[in-house]
């Protein structure tokens, strides 16, 4: 499937931002499964500097400095990207089980086991925990096949946790949602990469956009897209695999990918520091993808 | 080693045997002392232990006077303690210094090709050669900094290495130091203070010299950039509340090189620039002092306060470089220790020459198993240097502790490390009248240099505070020694025949302009110190009338100390209070001098004084960090002599410091070079006498008061603005208004005269660099000080006493004075609002919490 997609982020500050130094990951990197082959962003006001470049993941970075007086930021994405579903052989009762899948993944010595680690350690926003491994384990048995296991957990995260934008922000841990068991796509994909870490698997911070498709017989409206992320997890023999929690899906074409990291930190949309710029700034976020 | 006696000297006052079970430096395998420490040892006994003291006084002195201090994390109070430096050298023969040279030599040359590989390729981890956990799982890789690479030789620039000579007498290293080693600046102190308290001594050693090691470092620093022929070059501090401030601000000085916060320094255009007086100087080459996770909010630790918006980014574009480059923090894992021959190995082909600590990891299961079963022999340390963990005996721990480590060391076994407890071979050192052994380790720097490194002969010190101590740090009080690598033959100087370590010649160009948050605290400086004089001289005049002879009457009493409140800025204090407080007010008077927490109080002012002398120390001469330091005692000691526990009169205790302001003043005047720095100064100090002196006019003279009362008063202000026997040489003891206003606001002559101030401020802000307008207009600045100067010199001293109708107050005079605080006020703000930076702080665009 083809899409293109526009991504516009507009920020309205309360007070004038004299100047300000940003991060942005907001075009679709290329992965196994979709290759972006357009792309542009264009900032207003004007930068000063700006510098694209691919970031220690393989995500593509916008860095950019703007020096002129500003109330209004609007930063606008536009690409087109081709994508593919996973794995078409992917079948969940095959495979191998959970307990082989960690055997090799203490002694196999091969590059993919190798680098594929550094996504079992903790990272700044998702830490293993004792109440994380004991959440998950039922989806674990040792003879179960390891990826129907992740399929379960995520069918469990997705019946047993309700999508509420009230209530979590950004700095809501972990630890709260498993207790409230209530968040947004980003809450429970740090949930599930934070389970899969605990028991002792790689698992990544996925972050991108889905698209939505209207009712049967109703127009498709612009800007209902969103933002979205889920997880992609490390099985040793059959290599990464997306799953979505927030919608029990295994992630097919209409998952697109703009970044991965270890968590939401690695990869937020938009950061970087103000000088001024008051209190509350408003932000909207509008994304559209279509097909082509 | 059995004990051993230093057997070839007659027993004089100085001896020095080793400790038993202890190696020491001084002898060899069969106890006899080596020759080059015979000589030494020698010559200390011919001085004796009186002169060792004697010297060691004068030695304490001078870094006192250099203001060498370091400071301890934690301690509020005192937060500053002078460097210790123990006279007797540690002293390496330079055949045994070549060994262990070249094994340093190595060892950097193996950290910067390990550095390439981690922010590179990551060979090492694809081929198995370290667990990918080593780099992954430690708080040092900054995932930020891949791929950056200057494409030079060197990629690590500064490596510094602690190391202490273990049980069979090789060195062994424990850590290797490549964020932004500290020491070196300390060593070169050590060595300054040394060749001026033992000169002869250390002429007749031949210890190697310093100060190529340092001419290759500002050589190395310069070459990295390849902009200009005349690279900036600046040494980014965290400030003056780091440990090792003095440190930052001596090399930046040594070197010639601008000492700069992250506050000054700012990104445009994806350029680095300094904040500066006359706008905007590039910055090509940053020598950092800020561990690296904290200098870019931007990419690193987004709540760090310590950070430049996007440097790293242009460090990404090879627009600035940075030494060390950031991310090099990672070499510090001491996980690597453990792995280091494999590294060596992989990197160089073979085992590397120095030894490291055995170190234990508890990431591997095996080591873990091997650390909880040999918990009481080994160190525990963090593989991440923080302030809030350091290592721990575990021998030494309650058995609850010991649970509560184990329990943490399982949760984060990545995160901790242990190693072998060593106890370092001992160093003669001069204590409680004579020479004990103490353990010893050395820090040595190396400096990139053509295309190896360069290592500075000998390094620093430290010696344990007990014998037998497994824990030397500068923080826990340590003290440290001059190293001398001795040659048998003297050195081959340079033609130039500079001194031992004579300073290198700095830049003028580098040094003109100055950081906008150096000046401002120039002008605080000079504010703070004119207000802490104008407070104790009212606080004196205080006491003197109060306790004098002649009894003061109540009205008087009562102008007097509501006066003193208004000065200090101390409302209520003594305006409209009550009789029993106008009755007593000596412990209100006491508290306004010695209280630190009471804003306007002496002991405030001062301290907001001396904070800003210490972020602006770089300027200073060591003279004037003298008498710094002299206030900074006099401050310390000011609650003890205001007890009154001597019989001597508070007024009395409060002249030391009277005295050193005057001399900080004089020195100000004399022996500062008339540059921008000076001119800021001044202006700070004249703007605060001109307000104090207004000050005391508003609160002594606008009221009308019975001819007895008044001139009390006017004797109060004439005595508290330090002119009183100019008046009575000129006027007789004749007390009048008119005169006294004549004196004190009109008379040019007379330096603390509201007049004099005006024409030194015009003086000093024509002097400013500014930019030129086209046209003849004015500045606000100059425009403000034309109008009032103008109007005191059209003052009609007959208008100014008019009284009222009712007889009761002078309201022209009180209109003036008015008016002039206004103008005051106003120039500051123009000043201020020019040339200091008030950009106010970053917020960040995304928030969420920091969990480490």
């Amino acid at each position: 499937m083809r899409y293109r997609i526009r991504h516009t982020t507009e920020y309205k500050y309360s007070a004038r931002v004299a100047n300000c130094y940003n991060l942005a990951y907001m075009v679709p990197r290329s992965s196994l499964r979709q290759t972006c082959d357009k792309n542009s962003i264009s900032i207003s006001p004007q930068p000063a500097f700006s510098n694209r470049q691919e970031d220690y993941f393989g995500n593509i970075s916008h860095h950019f400095e703007i020096q002129q007086p500003h109330k209004n930021l609007v930063i606008t994405a536009e690409s087109e990207v081709d994508v593919n579903p996973q794995h078409s052989s992917l079948n969940m009762d095959f495979g191998i089980t959970c307990a082989e899948a960690k055997q090799i993944l203490a002694k196999s010595k091969s590059l993919d086991v190798l680098l594929a680690r550094e996504y079992m350690l903790d990272s700044s926003m998702v830490r293993a925990s004792d109440e994380l491994r004991e959440y998950a384990a039922p989806s674990f048995t040792d003879d179960r096949p390891f990826v129907s296991a992740v399929a379960d957990l995520t069918k469990r995260i997705f019946t047993e946790f309700t999508y509420s934008p009230e209530a979590t922000t950004i700095a809501t841990p972990l630890s709260e949602v498993l207790q409230t068991r209530k968040g947004v796509c980003q809450d429970f994909a740090h949930l599930q990469v934070g389970c899969l870490r605990s028991l002792g698997f790689p698992a990544k911070y996925v972050s991108g956009y889905i698209e939505t498709l209207p009712a049967p017989g109703t127009e498709k409206l612009v800007g209902t897209d969103a933002t979205h992320a889920w997880i992609s997890v490390y099985s040793p023999t059959e290599g990464w695999f997306e799953f979505d929690p927030t919608n029990d899906q295994i992630c097919g074409e209409q998952h697109i990918i703009t970044a991965w990291g270890r968590d939401y930190f690695d990869v937020t949309p938009l950061r970087g520091v103000i000088f001024g710029g008051g209190d509350n700034p408003i932000l909207n976020v509008s994304v559209d993808v279509a097909r082509i | 080693m059995s004990q051993t006696q230093f057997s070839s000297m007659p027993p004089l006052s100085l001896n020095y045997s080793a400790a038993a079970g202890r190696a020491d430096e001084v002898f060899n395998e069969d106890g006899i002392a080596k020759p080059h420490w015979q000589q030494l040892l020698k010559s200390l006994q011919t001085m004796g232990s009186g002169t060792l003291a004697e010297r060691h006084d004068k030695a304490s002195r001078i870094l006192r006077d250099d203001g060498a201090t370091y400071n301890i994390y934690g301690d509020t109070k005192n937060p500053s303690r002078t460097w210790g430096l123990d006279l007797v050298p540690a002293v390496i023969g330079s055949e045994e210094w070549g060994v262990i040279e070249s094994g340093l030599l190595e060892r950097a040359e193996l950290l910067n090709a390990f550095l390439k590989d981690i922010y590179g390729p990551r060979e090492l981890v694809r081929r198995g050669v370290i667990p990918p956990e080593a780099i992954f799982a430690h708080g040092g890789f900054l995932r930020a900094c891949h791929g950056i690479q200057t494409g030079g030789e060197h990629e690590l620039i500064l490596h510094a290495v602690d190391m202490v000579r273990t049980e069979d007498g090789s060195m062994c290293v424990l850590t290797d130091r490549t964020q932004a080693p500290s020491g070196m600046g300390y060593a070169l102190e050590n060595r300054t203070v040394m060749s001026r308290v033992l000169p002869s001594l250390f002429r007749d050693s031949h210890a190697h010299r310093l100060a190529p090691f340092f001419q290759r470092l500002r050589t190395k620093l310069a070459s990295l950039s390849s902009a200009h022929d005349q690279p900036r070059v600046v040494v980014l501090t965290p400030g003056a509340h780091n440990e090792t401030y003095f440190e930052h601000a001596y090399l930046a000085n040594y070197l010639g090189f601008q000492l700069v916060q992250s506050g000054d320094l700012v990104v445009r255009n994806g350029f680095v620039w300094m904040k500066s007086l006359d706008g905007l100087s590039r910055v090509d080459v940053i020598l950092r002092r800020v561990d690296d996770w904290y200098c870019d909010p931007v990419e690193l630790r987004s709540d760090s306060q310590l950070g430049v918006p996007h440097l790293l980014e242009a460090v990404r574009a090879g627009r600035v470089i940075i030494a060390n480059p950031l991310g090099a923090g990672i070499l510090e894992n001491p996980v690597f220790l453990k792995f280091m021959p494999a590294i060596a190995k992989a990197l160089l082909g073979r085992e590397p020459r120095l030894a490291s600590v055995a170190t234990y990891w508890c990431g591997q299961e095996d080591d873990m198993a091997y650390v909880l079963s040999h918990l009481n022999e080994l160190v525990i340390k963090p593989t991440l240097r923080s302030n809030g963990l350091s290592s721990v005996h575990a021998a030494n721990l309650s058995e609850a502790k010991r649970k509560e480590l184990i329990a943490r060391i399982k949760a984060h076994p990545w995160q901790y490390v242990a190693q072998s407890r060593l106890v370092a071979s001992h160093l003669p050192t001069f204590v409680g009248g004579n020479l004990q052994p103490r353990p010893s380790i050395l820090r040595s720097f190396a400096v990139a240099s053509d295309t190896s490194y360069a290592i500075m002969p000998g390094g620093l010190t430290r010696v344990g505070t007990d014998e037998g101590a497994f824990l030397i740090s500068g923080q826990v009080g340590a003290q440290s020694k001059d190293t001398w690598v001795i040659s048998s033959e003297p050195e081959v100087s340079p033609v130039d025949g500079a001194g031992a370590d004579a300073p290198i010649v700095p830049n003028e160009a580098q040094l003109i302009s100055l950081p906008s948050r150096v000046v401002e605290n120039l002008f605080w400086m000079g504010r703070y110190a004119e207000r802490a004089e104008a407070t104790l001289r009212i606080l004196r005049t205080a006491f003197i009338l109060l306790n004098g002879e002649d009894p003061v009457s109540e009205s008087s009493r009562r102008y007097l100390l509501a006066a003193v409140t208004e000065i200090t800025g101390t409302l209520p204090g003594f305006k409209n209070c009550s009789p029993e407080l106008l009755a007593n007010p000596e412990a209100e008077l006491l508290r306004l001098a010695k209280d630190p927490n009471m804003f306007g109080s002496v002991h405030y002012n001062l301290t907001a004084m001396l904070r800003s002398a210490d972020e602006s120390k770089e300027l200073l001469s060591s003279d004037t960090m003298r008498v710094i330091n002299d206030i900074r005692d006099a401050l310390d000691n000011l609650e003890t002599n205001l007890s009154g526990d001597d019989g001597s009169a508070p007024e009395e205790a409060l002249d030391p410091l009277v005295t050193a302001l005057m001399a900080l003043a004089g020195l100000t005047h004399e022996s500062m070079v008339r540059g921008i720095g000076w001119h800021f100064i001044e202006i700070g100090r004249r703007t605060e006498r001109g307000v104090q002196t207004l000050k005391i006019l508003e609160g002594l003279l606008i009221d009308v008061l019975p001819e007895h009362d008044q001139n009390t008063l006017l004797e109060a202000l004439l005595l508290s603005v330090e002119t009183l026997i100019s008046y009575r040489r000129r006027y007789r003891a004749r007390m009048s208004v008119r005169q006294v206003l004549e004196v004190s606001m009109l008379d040019a002559t007379n330096p603390r005269s509201v007049r004099f101030q005006f024409d030194r401020l015009k003086k000093y802000i024509n002097a400013l660099p500014r930019v030129k307008s086209t046209n003849a207009e004015l500045s606000t600045e100059e425009k403000s000080i034309l109008e009032a100067d103008t109007r005191i010199r059209l003052t009609d001293l007959s208008l100014l006493c008019e009284r009222d109708s009712s007889d009761k107050t002078r309201p022209q005079l009180k209109t003036m004075l008015g008016q002039l605080q206004k103008s005051l006020a106003d120039i500051s703000t123009i000043v201020s609002d020019k040339y200091f930076d008030h950009k106010a702080g970053p917020q960040q665009l995304v928030r969420r919490n920091w969990e480490d």
